[in-house]
């Protein structure tokens, strides 16, 4: 299943935080700051994947001795992908599969795209309430519901029009426009899941 | 106010304002955010439905950057019951985003879910649907079943799935929903004409009830295999695998049916996250295992071997390499011959640049660990954490150089893009993973009682090499709340007690070992600035050697001189208590010799040590933690005492021989001689039996008073101290032969370059001195062997004719060719080659045969035998052979925080324990449908019990309306006007509190008609009580039920 799935840009400033189990307002912040270390040191031609960060690897320690079974209900794998200005973390159980993962995390950010036509970060700063809704056309309670990019895009416009960002926050305004679009062109890493 | 978008002639600002001024204030935030938090609290309370939604998405904006709005949650719950879809979804996300398990407005939202559930609209549907599974308590799960449930034959496709998504989360807080709910989403997953993507999201929910309880999803097979064969669905075709590797263990058969079509996508999948699912699959699912059709099965091994192995390879995607070595880590539980045989590869990723992957490939190989590749594995490591240290201090001392009250400590953690910049060909590593290697090497050096250990000498050698790398704790930044236990500042203090351990178990190597822990203790007096505390776990166990073992160390004097500086510096209090525990010790050893004479210069000199023991103990004797306290305050009395008789005590002069006090030669020291300590297994301590005759309560003296006032009148003249610190500290200090010489630091960055090319020689990891000692060692070990040819020392030894006529020549002040030599002897292997050369066999170094003393045990069956058996986890288990005391405090304080901790939920985790107990029932293939008949079902109990109470209370209503008519006609018999009644209730009606309602029952109660009804309506009410406060809002939330009544009343 899925714990988490976050959004936030290069300076750790979340866009979008969505828990599947209820936490504490500043632990999650904690976990946000703490993963977004992790990320942000990452060095080039890294793997997609980052280590338990220290939260969480603290709460599955002490359950080392639990059986196998209550393994699958803890997180154990936090998966990411960056794009252009910003990062998609998903933290999941290991009842997920990794690289699927990957791929989820392309369908979403495809999904935005098409909502927003050449999505940027400005789009999901203002619109923040159209990325739940996207979210919530894929991801249900932690489980994935639906990986197709046109019943994803026709559930989010059947709950209302998107709307666009507004005129005057131009893509130049605030330097934080660059578009996600370039980051779409990594479609065409080794695996291509769907 | 601001340039008002959306405001229509309010003052409100809309989110757009809210983050497009965010965006303006940069710097002040802070601010910004406090001044929007206050509007907002004022805006939500508007009555204006549209101020207050957009408050409340502000609200869960300002969330997301963390600032807390449980207060709102009330609020959130208005925002919910709205009637427009676009406030009310604001509404509900607030809901996901905001509730809490402590949320307590959540029981008040039970009947809005219900009518939402209900809804007509889809969209208003998936609102309630989705956000459930955030919010789902067991209560809510049960009260909201029956309405969920219909929904699963919604129209609408998108209904279906969410649906059930949101029963699986429901069964999992409350399991009864799954067995309610389990015939109807089978029928949708047998259906073949059911849409594809709700065919998939039941695949996904069977898959993660799969692994719970894989027995009652055997039937299914047949449906499931139709599925993957012609799916077409990659996420779905992935977790069929997943859910077919659970379920082929229980049905072995199945490996027939799934090999083929497995095999074929295999070959055929353009997806690379389901090729690698089908392999990870086949591994998993115990396909690989034996079989009757064997040569095909082995064919599959090495097929998905073969594809692991090149996925792990060098020059594979990182992401592969990744899943690789994941697939890997679960098949050796299963099949370890498998994965030791890809060793060569795994072990290549220990070195990768990558920490997720470096991780992973350090768990496999901690299972892979044995004798003969031990030391080249914990080599890598070595030189891994050796890079980073160097890395660290260099970059340390540069910032030293400007500022030398940099806390080396703080900046480990806080600023690692500024350590890069400066470092590029190796960054430190982070704190966490440098003491999470630490903690595996010691692991796997110590496993099995030191079953894989060849080479103690070079154990002790990379312990001491770890004591230096090992980061310092942080002090500070440990907030106790959640964090993991005081990981830094453990794993100093592991490294010690595994040199600790060695020194105890090891007899053979006990000398060296107590040489490194000397070493230690002179370095971390010498390294750490005068001014700065020690916080090193690692001096506590280490002072315990060295004062446990005092006759075997090198120099007593001095350890006792580094130990008596290090001691008021010493910051955590447990290891001060040993500390002094040594301090005592190395005192008796140094002291307390009753061999030699008491001469006038050894009696001034023990007088002089003395007063210096007192005056570095005396402050301890207010120490607040009381073993430190009652130490100090034994051993100043005992020393005071000893100083009083050794003062008595005249010198021998060359006529009279005179003895040294007895007190020092004698008692001192049988304090601490006696029985030697041996390792004693975990909780061995407590199968100790209790003396029968002990009596705790029976007094120490009969006299205790009496002898302790007496006690307050013996106290000593305290001697001048100022005097002795000052000859002390003005003493120039010996040259420890421990203290590292200068030449090696100037080299120290240049070798580091040179050895790059000497992957496996050990100088990549040990610093210089340690080296230096290992050499000198070798030299001392092949002193008497003819065929090593010795080398000259520095003074000139050796000469051979060409070098005595150079140095004829060329005098002595002319030898040029002596400081090449000079560095040529500092490199090790160059020196070592000859010698092995020459040494006959090939092997490096002839095993040694070293006992290793196992834990001593009690009771267990009484055969020290069984310490095969304790000794295994030796490493969690050491270090209670001494300071039992505070060990027991210790080890008592950790067990309730490990209990503490297993009780406590792991972060993050879903609850899922009570699901484990549900069976499905799942035995006749017919029943599925009959089985919701039976009446065990508390759901459908409870649902008949629900429409029992209906019909009650449309009788207890019908007969509340007769008897008011009978009761009307009564008045109306007697004149009283009708009207006047029903004005007065009208009045009562329109208040909408719940005064209102109170009253309307007290006035029925009076016309004395219904006890019962009171009954269901109070319930219902009760639960409002309990908010007095909010009660007017909530009756207006609960809109629905005062509908229903109101038509009763009506009439």
């Amino acid at each position: 299943m899925i714990n988490a799935f976050l959004v936030f840009n290069g300076q750790g400033q979340p866009r979008l935080t969505k828990f599947y189990t209820q936490l504490d307002t500043s632990i999650q912040q904690r976990l946000i700051s703490e993963i977004f270390t992790l990320v942000s040191n990452r060095p080039p031609g890294s793997c997609n994947f980052l280590p338990l960060p220290p939260l969480l690897a603290a709460s599955s320690t002490s359950n080392t001795s639990s059986s196998a079974q209550e393994q699958n209900d803890v997180p154990s794998l936090v998966t990411y992908r960056n794009y252009a200005t910003l990062y998609f973390i998903v933290i999941s159980t290991s009842t997920e599969s990794p690289l699927a993962l990957i791929d989820l995390i392309q369908v979403y950010v495809e999904a935005l795209d098409r909502l927003f036509e050449n999505v940027c970060e400005l789009d999901l700063i203002f619109n923040y309430e159209t990325l739940h809704a996207t979210l919530g056309e894929m991801v249900v309670g932690g489980v994935v519901i639906e990986t197709n990019m046109e019943r994803i895009v026709a559930g989010v416009r059947a709950q209302g029009t998107v709307a666009k960002r507004p005129v005057n926050e131009g893509r130049t305004g605030g330097g934080l426009g660059g578009s996600l679009g370039a980051g779409l062109g990594m479609g065409g890493m080794v695996w291509h899941g769907r | 106010m601001r340039n008002g978008t959306r405001t229509d002639s309010k003052f409100e600002k809309s989110l757009y304002d809210l983050i497009r001024g965010l965006r303006n204030h940069k710097g002040n935030e802070k601010e910004y955010i406090q001044n929007c938090l206050k509007e907002c609290r004022s805006e939500i309370r508007s009555q204006d439905m549209d101020l207050k939604a957009t408050a409340l998405l502000k609200l869960v904006y300002l969330e997301m950057v963390g600032h807390d709005m449980s207060w709102a949650s009330f609020h959130v719950l208005e925002v919910m019951s709205s009637q427009k879809y676009h406030q009310k979804r604001v509404g509900y996300l607030a809901a996901v985003q905001s509730f809490r398990p402590d949320t307590d407005v959540l029981m008040m939202a039970t009947n809005l879910l219900k009518k939402d559930v209900a809804a007509s609209l889809p969209t208003i549907i998936a609102l309630p649907i989705a956000a459930l599974p955030h919010i789902v308590t067991p209560s809510l799960a049960m009260s909201l079943l029956g309405d969920l449930l219909p929904r699963l034959g919604h129209s609408h496709a998108a209904i279906r799935k969410k649906t059930v998504v949101t029963l699986y989360r429901l069964a999992l807080v409350y399991p009864e929903a799954l067995r309610a709910s389990w015939p109807k989403i089978k029928e949708r997953l047998m259906d073949p004409e059911e849409d594809s993507s709700v065919t998939a999201a039941i695949v996904n929910v069977v898959c993660e009830l799969g692994w719970r309880r894989p027995h009652d999803f055997l039937p299914l097979a047949p449906r499931l295999f139709e599925l993957l064969v012609d799916g077409g669905n990659n996420w779905m075709a992935i977790k069929l695998i997943k859910l077919f590797a659970t379920l082929t263990p229980l049905e072995p058969r199945l490996v027939r049916k799934l090999l083929p079509p497995l095999t074929n996508l295999i070959r055929t999948t353009p997806a690379m996250s389901l090729l690698y699912e089908c392999i990870n699959g086949i591994i998993q699912g115990g396909i690989l295992g034996d079989g009757e059709d064997f040569s095909a099965r082995e064919e599959v091994a090495s097929l998905c071997v073969t594809k692991l192995r090149g996925m792990v390879s060098a020059n594979s995607d990182p992401n592969l390499k990744y899943v690789a070595l994941l697939a890997f880590n679960r098949i050796v539980v299963t099949h370890p011959f498998l994965v030791a045989q890809q060793e060569d590869v795994i072990l290549e990723c220990i070195d990768s640049e990558d920490i997720t992957i470096r991780i992973k490939a350090l768990d496999l190989v901690q299972g892979m660990v044995s004798s003969d590749n031990l030391v080249s594995i914990v080599s890598r490591l070595m030189r891994q954490l050796k890079a980073s240290s160097a890395a660290l201090s260099q970059q340390q001392n540069g910032l030293e150089g400007q500022d030398p009250e940099t806390d080396s400590s703080d900046e480990a953690s806080a600023d690692p893009r500024r350590r890069r910049k400066t470092l590029e060909p190796a960054p430190p590593l982070p704190d966490d993973y440098t003491v999470d290697v630490i903690g595996r090497i010691l692991r796997m050096c110590s496993q099995d009682n030191y079953a894989n250990m060849a080479d103690f000498d070079w154990y002790l050698d990379v312990l001491t090499q770890l004591v230096r790398i090992a980061p310092a704790p942080r002090a500070k930044d440990l907030d106790a709340d959640l964090s993991a236990p005081k990981l830094a500042g453990d794993v100093s203090e592991k490294i010690g007690n595994e040199l600790r351990n060695v020194a105890v178990k090891v007899k053979a190597i006990r000398a060296a070992a107590v040489r490194a822990a000397e070493l230690a203790v002179s370095r971390m007096n010498s390294e750490i600035s005068p001014t700065r505390p020690v916080v090193s776990g690692a001096l506590k166990p280490v002072a315990w050697i060295v004062g446990e073992y005092a006759f075997q160390l090198l120099s007593p004097d001095d350890t006792l001189r580094h130990l008596l500086d290090l001691v008021p510096r010493v910051e955590y209090s447990e290891g001060l208590a040993t500390c002094l525990q040594a301090v005592l010790k190395l005192f008796a050893y140094v002291a307390g010799d009753d061999q030699a004479l008491w001469t006038p210069e050894r009696k001034s000199s023990v007088t002089l040590l003395m007063a210096r023991v007192i005056h570095v103990l005396e402050p301890f004797a207010l120490h607040p933690y009381l073993e430190v306290q009652e130490r100090a305050v034994e051993f100043i009395e005992l020393l005071k005492l000893t100083a009083e008789a050794a003062a008595g005590q005249a010198p021998s002069t060359d006529e009279v021989q005179q003895d040294p006090p007895l007190l020092l030669t004698q008692a001192i020291p049988s304090l601490f001689t006696g029985w030697e300590l041996n390792s004693v297994a975990a909780g061995t301590q407590q199968n100790v039996p209790i003396p029968d005759d002990l009596d705790l309560d029976e007094p120490i003296h009969p006299d205790l008073n009496r002898l302790l006032s007496q006690a307050d009148s013996l106290m000593l003249p305290t001697q001048g101290d100022d005097e002795f610190e000052a000859y002390y500290n003005q003493k120039p200090a010996a040259t420890s032969m421990a203290s590292e010489p200068a030449i090696n630091r100037l080299l120290d960055a240049p070798e580091e370059v040179a050895t790059s090319s000497y992957q496996q020689s050990e100088e990549s990891y040990l610093d210089p001195d340690i080296i230096a000692r290992r050499k000198a060692e070798r030299q001392e070990r092949y002193r008497d062997d003819p065929f090593y040819i010795p080398e000259s020392t520095a003074s000139g030894g050796r000469s051979t004719p060409i070098h005595t006529i150079l140095q004829k020549e060329n005098g002595p002040d002319l030898d040029i060719d002596s400081i090449p030599i000079m560095q040529l002897d500092l490199n090790l292997s160059g020196r070592a080659s000859p010698a092995e050369r020459q040494q006959p066999p090939p092997k490096p170094k002839p095993r040694q045969r070293i006992i290793v003393a196992a834990d001593e045990t009690l009771g267990f069956g009484g055969s020290g035998g069984g310490s095969g058996l304790s000794t295994p986890r030796a490493y969690d288990s050491e270090n209670n052979n001494s300071d039992t005391l505070a060990k027991k405090s210790r080890s008592a304080a950790t067990t309730a925080a490990a209990a503490r901790r297993l009780k406590q939920q792991s972060l993050l985790q879903f609850t899922s324990t009570h699901i484990n107990d549900l069976a499905l029932e799942e035995t006749g293939g017919g029943k599925g449908e009959g089985g919701s008949g039976d009446s065990g079902f508390t759901h459908e109990r409870q649902q008949r019990e629900e429409a029992e109470m209906a019909l009650a209370l449309k009788e207890v209503q019908r007969l509340r309306l007769e008897m008011q008519r009978a009761n009307e006609r009564i008045q109306v018999a007697q004149g009283v006007p009708v009207e006047g009644v029903v004005v007065r209730r009208k009045k009562k009606g329109t208040g909408t509190g719940l005064r209102g309602r109170r009253l309307r029952r007290v006035t029925k109660k009076k016309v004395g008609v219904e006890g019962e009804e009171g009954g269901p309506v109070g319930e219902g009410e009760g639960v409002v009580k309990a908010k007095k406060k909010k009660v007017k809002r909530v009756v207006k939330l609960d809109e629905g039920e005062g509908g229903a009544a109101a038509p009763a009343e009506g009439e």
